[in-house]
């Protein structure tokens, strides 16, 4: 990933004994296994196996069967949910429980986090085994615990006390607090499940080079990641599924990117950002000025100064570090965050003076959240469902009653352009894929049929070919004329899919690139720039509650 | 919405007929034309204010003043009644509009002031129990004057007249084939999924039978009771409201996920206020009916009813936490729950063990509810 600053040559390879010692015997294999749900198989036949002290990349699209896999793995699918064989030291093991797999040294973190939001830092990571002091180990030591856990936190480089609240974290910063956990919990097997889908670049360095140093102490690990580039930097071999198969394991040194990508989507992909600039239209449907907004009314102002135009038919792209306040500005114009302190916004001529999500909505401004589970879906509830949600005033008639036929149809035409995979729109949306469950989101807010589009990363988690659709659905949106915003903590897909970038750093605008200047060093600086120089207090806890 | 078959949809009708078969094994009286009837004029009562329980239940918050405020409500209309003269329509909607009052400033309270509904509802539940007993004065207020009938003491005590009653069940038979005709071919026209006709067809027979087989049961004692009318009404509101309308997806949603709801757009506030102003209408039907049913308003009318609806909810598979549930499976709650109360009475079960018993039962369904629900 090109975003860190400097991508730390693979370290001597000197634990990389691949063949050598007990190499040839694989600390963890499977054989043959076979998953499968109702109207669904996930997993057909994968053959899979991890040596010791070996970093494996699991690679494939969203619904190849990697989350099941993983699900194998860990003991969240039990032992007789699926055919084949699960070995562990050259035994077949029988996991019927997380803690099971626990029990063989397997520790798998997934995307959804396991953290309790109103523990510290601290006692998440001590979690059920915190340490013990006074007679018989009654008492938790507390300095005990939170020494060691100031170590851990140092340990990775981050600049948070053991006693802060997980609520106050971010989600990245919650990312590496989990994967602290799971690290100091001495697992042999680490599994890794997209990890570092929100961390930013620099948090990702700081993280593939802990993974790089347990490797060289025999953990070995399975990585599962969209992003290739870190995929490169870090495995030892590569493992890609399609379609709930195993297609081939290659060895990282002796293939490419597009190989893999090759494999993953069974066809070639000539370009990654296929962004088409439209032509330059003069409307400017959003406009901002000297917009300052603090996160309570009692609170000093987050995001101080910005100013900007957002011109029909154009990708504005916005970058920054976590914690610059990208997602607080996206969240403000479109009236969930924030208390406005002083500036102006122009939504379609008109002021936009205290929106609220609904207005929003209703005059042309739509949002997709970063955090589709937590602020876009409803889960328990069908695709059709979260489709039509933004848009039901559409198909209401007689003032009260949804038609529902012309809500199918309405549903039905997102359904298919968006292309998600599912049996039909009433299906469950918390049983599809990462990417499938995007384009729900996305399909919503497009439903509401709006001018003005904030996305704020919106190929989070997903996989190359659902970024690919979502990147053509860009280039669809902006040559109808609407405008959009990009969020994205990828510089590549930021330079790849804007026409202009803003960089904020700590609440202000650290400097405005035309396409032309595109280039990676002079977005990190701004980046890092005025953040290096004032701002001290950027540190601060982030709110997103709406 | 969701086509999945939900597990109550066999359990719910399996539980009641192992209930009915229990109690008709230890006194056949049980299913007898009187007992049937009575046990039906209770089942409104429960049904009602469970159906105001739903549609807050789904949101994800609690309203446990419900029972002191039914007896709240039928104790102003039964003194506006009894020691002011007021004719009871008159007097009815008075305490209706209390009632609404009441609930409106209860959901605002909620909603604007961010305080949860857990601890708003329980200071209801203190406060209107206390208005009640200064409403009543501490005494038996009769729901009539005298000997005479009016519109409140009709409410649990009218049966309609036997023609009227078939008459009744035919229209009801003709308007859900019409319905269910009509909404199969829009469902083709449109190309949606279609239930097979065998089933739509199956499920036609089986309703008619039990709509016409009630109405000839109640017609050997009295009649249909004019409270099933009642609940009936507000069963196919509620069901209307919940399935049909923006409200109540955006209930569903809420329950959901509420920071999604409001990203989506939702005027969650509205919703949820509205919600509590439609529980405020089931506990005004309720208050009426349940008073008339005990003939006068005393201290203990409406005692620990909340329970019963959140009991009702709960067994018919609303989840707790919001965003789960059917009007059917409500409606199957409530009987349950009804015809485990009325069995109890019927065998001379001592008050101590119904208490128990009832407690049991709630518990049980909350269990069930947490296992479902992961």
């Amino acid at each position: 990933m090109p975003e860190y600053p400097s991508p730390a040559p693979h370290p001597k390879n000197g634990a990389l004994d691949l063949g050598q010692g007990s190499g040839d015997k694989p600390l963890l294999e499977a054989r043959g296994l076979t998953k499968q749900f109702p109207g669904v198989t996930a997993l057909r036949g994968v053959a899979f196996d991890l040596r010791p002290g070996e970093i494996h990349a699991l690679c494939g699209e969203n619904g190849a069967g990697k989350s099941t896999l993983i699900k194998l793995l860990a003991g969240i699918h039990p032992h007789g949910s699926y055919t084949g064989e699960l070995r562990v030291d050259d035994r077949a093991v029988a996991f019927r429980s997380i803690r099971d797999a626990e029990g063989a040294g397997i520790a798998v973190i997934t995307q959804e986090f396991a953290l309790i939001e109103e523990l510290s830092v601290a006692e998440n990571i001590f979690l059920g085994r915190a340490p013990r002091c006074g007679p018989g180990g009654l008492r938790v030591d507390w300095l005990e615990m939170h020494r060691l856990a100031a170590v851990l936190l140092a340990d990775f480089g981050l600049a948070l006390a053991p006693e802060t609240p997980v609520r106050e974290l971010g989600i990245g910063q919650k990312q590496l607090v989990e994967i602290i956990r799971a690290i100091d919990k001495k697992s042999r097997v680490l599994v890794l499940d997209e990890p570092t889908a929100a961390l930013t670049g620099q948090e990702v360095a700081v993280l593939l080079e802990h993974l790089r140093r347990l490797r060289t102490q025999g953990t070995a690990c399975v990585y599962i990641s969209h992003k290739l580039d870190e995929v490169f930097a870090l495995a030892d071999r590569i493992t890609v599924l399609r379609d709930g198969a195993s297609i081939a394991t290659l060895v990282r040194h002796a293939t490419t990117i597009p190989a893999v990508i090759n494999h993953m989507v069974g066809r070639a992909l000539s370009d990654l950002f296929p962004r088409r600039t439209a032509a330059p239209r003069l409307e400017i449907p959003l406009s901002v000025r000297a917009l300052s907004v603090a996160a309570t009314q009692h609170t000093p102002p987050f995001l101080r100064d910005i100013s900007f135009d957002l011109h029909a038919g154009e990708v504005l792209g916005f970058g920054g570090l976590m914690g610059a306040g990208r997602t607080e500005l996206l969240l403000h114009l479109f009236g969930a965050w924030g208390h406005r302190v002083s500036g102006a916004v122009t939504l379609r001529g008109q002021p936009f003076a205290s929106p609220t999500p609904r207005d929003a909505i209703a005059r042309g401004l739509v949002l997709v959240s970063e955090d589709r589970k937590r602020y876009g879906l409803i889960l328990a509830q069908s695709i059709g469902f979260n489709l039509s949600l933004s848009s039901l005033a559409r198909f209401t008639r007689a003032g009260a009653r949804v038609d529902a036929s012309a809500e199918h149809l309405g549903n039905r035409h997102f359904f298919t352009s968006l292309r998600i995979k599912a049996p039909d729109q009433y299906a469950r949306v918390g049983g599809l894929s990462g990417g499938n469950q995007q384009k729900v989101v996305l399909g919503k807010a497009l439903m509401t049929g709006p001018t003005v589009v904030l996305l704020d990363e919106p190929t989070r988690g997903i996989d190359v070919g659902a970024k690919l659709e979502v990147y053509e659905l860009i280039n669809r949106l902006t040559a109808e004329g609407k405008a959009v915003i990009l969020v994205s903590s990828e510089l590549p897909e930021l330079m790849g899919m804007s026409d202009r970038i803003l960089m904020l750093a700590g609440g202000r605008i650290g400097g405005e690139f035309a396409r032309a200047d595109f280039a990676q060093e002079k977005l990190l600086a701004a980046a890092l720039g005025r953040r290096a120089a004032g701002a001290p207090n950027d540190q601060g806890p982030r709110t997103h509650a709406p | 919405m969701t086509s999945r078959p939900a597990p109550q949809l066999v359990a719910l009708p399996l539980a009641l007929l192992a209930i009915a078969v229990f109690f008709a094994v230890k006194e056949p009286a049980f299913l007898g034309p009187r007992n049937l009837t009575q046990l039906i004029v209770e089942f409104s009562i429960v049904g009602t204010l469970a159906l105001g329980m739903f549609m807050i239940l789904l949101t994800g918050q609690i309203d446990l003043s419900v029972g002191s405020g039914v007896g709240l409500v039928g104790g102003i209309a039964a003194v506006l009644v009894f020691q002011q003269g007021w004719p009871a329509p008159l007097a009815m909607l008075a305490a209706f509009g209390a009632a609404l009052v009441l609930w409106l400033f209860m959901g605002t309270l909620i909603v604007q002031q961010r305080i949860p509904s857990f601890i708003i509802t329980l200071g209801g539940l203190l406060i209107f129990k206390g208005l009640f007993w200064l409403v009543i004065q501490n005494s038996t207020i009769p729901v009539s004057r005298g000997d005479q009938d009016n519109l409140y003491s009709l409410l649990t005590t009218y049966y309609l007249p036997s023609h009227v009653g078939l008459a009744l069940a035919a229209a009801v038979a003709a308007t859900l084939a019409a319905l269910a005709y009509f909404s199969r071919s829009a469902r083709i026209a449109h190309e949606r999924p279609v239930p097979p006709a065998a089933r739509v067809i199956a499920q036609w027979l089986g309703t008619t039978a039990a709509v016409v087989g009630l109405v000839v049961v109640f017609n050997h004692f009295r009649g249909v009771p004019l409270s099933l009318l009642v609940l009936s009404a507000t069963a196919g509101t509620v069901y209307f409201l919940t399935q049909h309308t923006p409200f109540g997806r955006y209930l569903y949603a809420i329950g959901g996920n509420e920071e999604a709801a409001v990203l989506s757009g939702i005027a969650v506030p509205r919703v949820l206020i509205g919600a509590y102003v439609l529980m405020g209408v089931s506990v005004a039907l309720t208050g009426f009916m349940t008073t008339a049913y005990s003939g006068s308003s005393t201290t203990t009318v409406g005692d620990l009813m909340e329970l019963d609806a959140i009991a009702a909810c709960v067994i018919g598979g609303t989840a707790l936490k919001g965003g789960r549930g059917t009007v059917w499976g409500v409606i199957f709650g409530a009987l349950i729950m009804t015809a485990l109360l009325n069995g109890m009475t019927l065998l001379a079960v001592s008050p101590e063990a119904k208490f128990i018993a009832r407690g049991l039962v709630l518990t049980l369904a909350v269990w069930l509810d947490v296992r479902l629900g992961r």
